[in-house]
């Protein structure tokens, strides 16, 4: 079938579907977008992670009573662990000048702490920081080893609240999705039925499946379509306004870019266009009979 | 052209026949009125020769072609070589005279110049030039026949098939279709045209296949509605159309 026809059957069908048209681009709207947000917190834990799993190590603390000889043997078997890059042994002097950096906005923490106070410790880099726990569990309770601690450990928190938001974000968007999908099979009953007379013709005059489906398939698909652009608009003013506007103020943490933005734009647009279309077509088959 | 061997069809299994038996020779650009009683089977031989049904035993083929072997993504090729034309018109309310006519080449993917070339040909042909833009709902029972005759006949199809085509029309504008269908058929065009006019069969004289209660009682050459009363049963040999095969049990 040529375009041109193909549009004026297109565009008929849309103007006699407008109201479901439109419920079906603001349900897809809302699915999409709510997708969108799990991608782009999903973004912002790889964000995170780049960002601090570089600087993430493992410190052993050692306890004031530890020999010279326990501390070089100790030292020798965490140089043979396969994930450990580098040890670096800090006096009590290193660990409180580190504090005092640490903790610099806070002079009144560190002027009741002298370096006595702190024990020495051996600072681990690790090939996999996601593996830290590994090292806490196998040197926990050696002598001279005070506490080990994973750095990462601190980040839980941190995961666990982004990990959440996106579940419940990819959550709520599969719960769109099912209203979506109800709506595009309605939105096709009811379109099949109103165009009963017109697809009979169609196949009369001998018209193929191809085309008598086609301004079904591609007014589902524009829907869906248009739903991932409103979606995909609402991601990017999610980023100019609240992102950037708001939290790029309150935290130093690195936040995603705007390369996030457009791939996370970029994949709802089309998932609302291909699964609005692979929606309609399934639902044809039980609506149009060929 | 057209031959149907020994066809049955049933719509369920295990219910009557709607066809039982039936054999049957239309050659190329012949007329053919098909007459019998509601019920008798008429609407159900033109579906299957548009492939809409498939027989439940026996042989239709068009050109040598089993149309129950062709595939079901091969059936529009076949469609567009038989038009059809129904007692209700079945026309697009939202188009033209003009775009119901287009409608039918547009959706085959026909070039746009063609179809501006030929449908004013056709529509001058039915007789409705100068009301291309007409809506269907502004015309007359006759006049949407005749739009509805220009769409089947648009894409020259082989063969046009006419339900009942007068099944909705006064006598005169009735015998207006059937001169419109009988210059179709002096293009060449196979024309089966199964209706309950008997004054438009008895005028015309032409082949006439009586069906009832599916099965083929007569076969006459130059034939009336009603079967002759001299004759009891089947139509003489002597009458029988040339290439016409009576082996329904009733008429053999």
């Amino acid at each position: 079938m040529r375009l041109g026809p193909l549009l004026a059957i297109l565009f008929a069908g849309l103007r006699r579907n407008l109201a479901v048209t439109s419920a079906v681009v603001i349900t897809a709207a809302v699915c999409l977008a709510m997708l969108g947000a799990g991608l782009l917190l999903r973004a912002q834990v790889r964000t995170v992670d780049g960002y601090l799993l570089n600087q993430l190590e493992v410190v052993v603390d050692l306890t004031d009573d530890i020999t010279p000889a326990q501390r070089a043997g100790l030292m020798d078997a965490l140089r043979a662990e396969p994930n450990v890059l580098a040890v670096r042994y800090e006096s009590k002097e290193q660990v409180y000048e580190r504090f005092k950096h640490d903790f610099r906005a806070s002079p009144e923490v560190v002027a009741g702490v002298s370096p006595a106070d702190l024990p020495a410790a051996l600072r681990l880099q690790l090939a996999d920081p996601r593996r830290g726990d590994e090292i806490v569990v196998g040197y926990t309770g050696w002598d001279g080893v005070e506490a080990v601690r994973d750095q990462q450990a601190l980040l839980e928190p941190l995961y666990r609240v982004l990990n959440g938001f996106s579940v419940a974000a990819f959550s709520l968007a599969a719960v769109q999705a099912v209203a979506s999908g109800a709506l595009i099979y309605t939105m096709i009953r009811v379109s099949a039925h109103a165009r009963r007379r017109e697809t009979s013709i169609m196949r009369l005059v001998g018209a193929t499946n191809a085309t008598i489906r086609a301004p079904f398939v591609l007014e589902c698909g524009l829907a869906g379509l248009a739903g991932g652009l409103v979606a995909g608009g609402a991601l990017v003013a999610a980023k100019v306004f609240l992102v950037d506007g708001h939290f790029g103020h309150q935290t130093t943490f690195p936040l995603f870019g705007w390369d996030a933005v457009w791939l996370s734009a970029a994949t709802v647009v089309a998932i609302g266009a291909l699964a609005a279309a692979a929606m309609a077509v399934l639902a044809l088959r039980r609506h149009l009979h060929a | 052209m057209i031959r149907l061997d020994a066809v049955t069809m049933r719509y369920q299994a295990g219910s009557r026949p709607a066809l039982r038996d039936v054999s049957l020779r239309i050659g190329e650009g012949e007329f053919v009125f098909l007459v019998g009683p509601s019920g008798s089977g008429k609407s159900t031989l033109l579906r299957l020769l548009l492939r809409e049904e498939r027989a439940t035993s026996g042989l239709v083929t068009i050109d040598g072609v089993d149309l129950a072997a062709i595939p079901d993504r091969r059936v529009p090729l076949l469609r567009r070589t038989v038009g059809c034309v129904f007692q209700d018109f079945r026309l697009l309310p939202d188009r033209t005279v003009a775009g119901n006519v287009a409608f039918a080449l547009d959706v085959i993917g026909r070039p746009r110049h063609v179809v501006r070339s030929v449908v004013p040909e056709v529509l001058a042909l039915v007789g409705l030039a100068g009301k291309e833009k007409r809506y269907p709902d502004e015309l007359s029972g006759g006049e949407q026949q005749r739009v509805a005759i220009a769409r089947a006949f648009v894409g020259r199809p082989r063969v046009l098939l006419a339900d009942e085509p007068t099944g909705n029309l006064d006598p005169a504008t009735s015998e207006g279709i059937m001169q419109l269908l009988d210059a179709v058929n002096r293009t060449g065009t196979t024309v089966i045209m199964a209706t309950h006019n008997a004054g438009l069969v008895d005028s015309r004289r032409r082949r006439v296949v009586e069906l009832a209660d599916g099965v083929v009682v007569r076969d006459e050459r130059r034939g009336g509605y009603a079967q002759p009363q001299a004759t009891d049963g089947p139509a003489p040999a002597s009458q029988a159309a040339p290439g016409s095969v009576l082996t329904s049990r009733e008429g053999g």
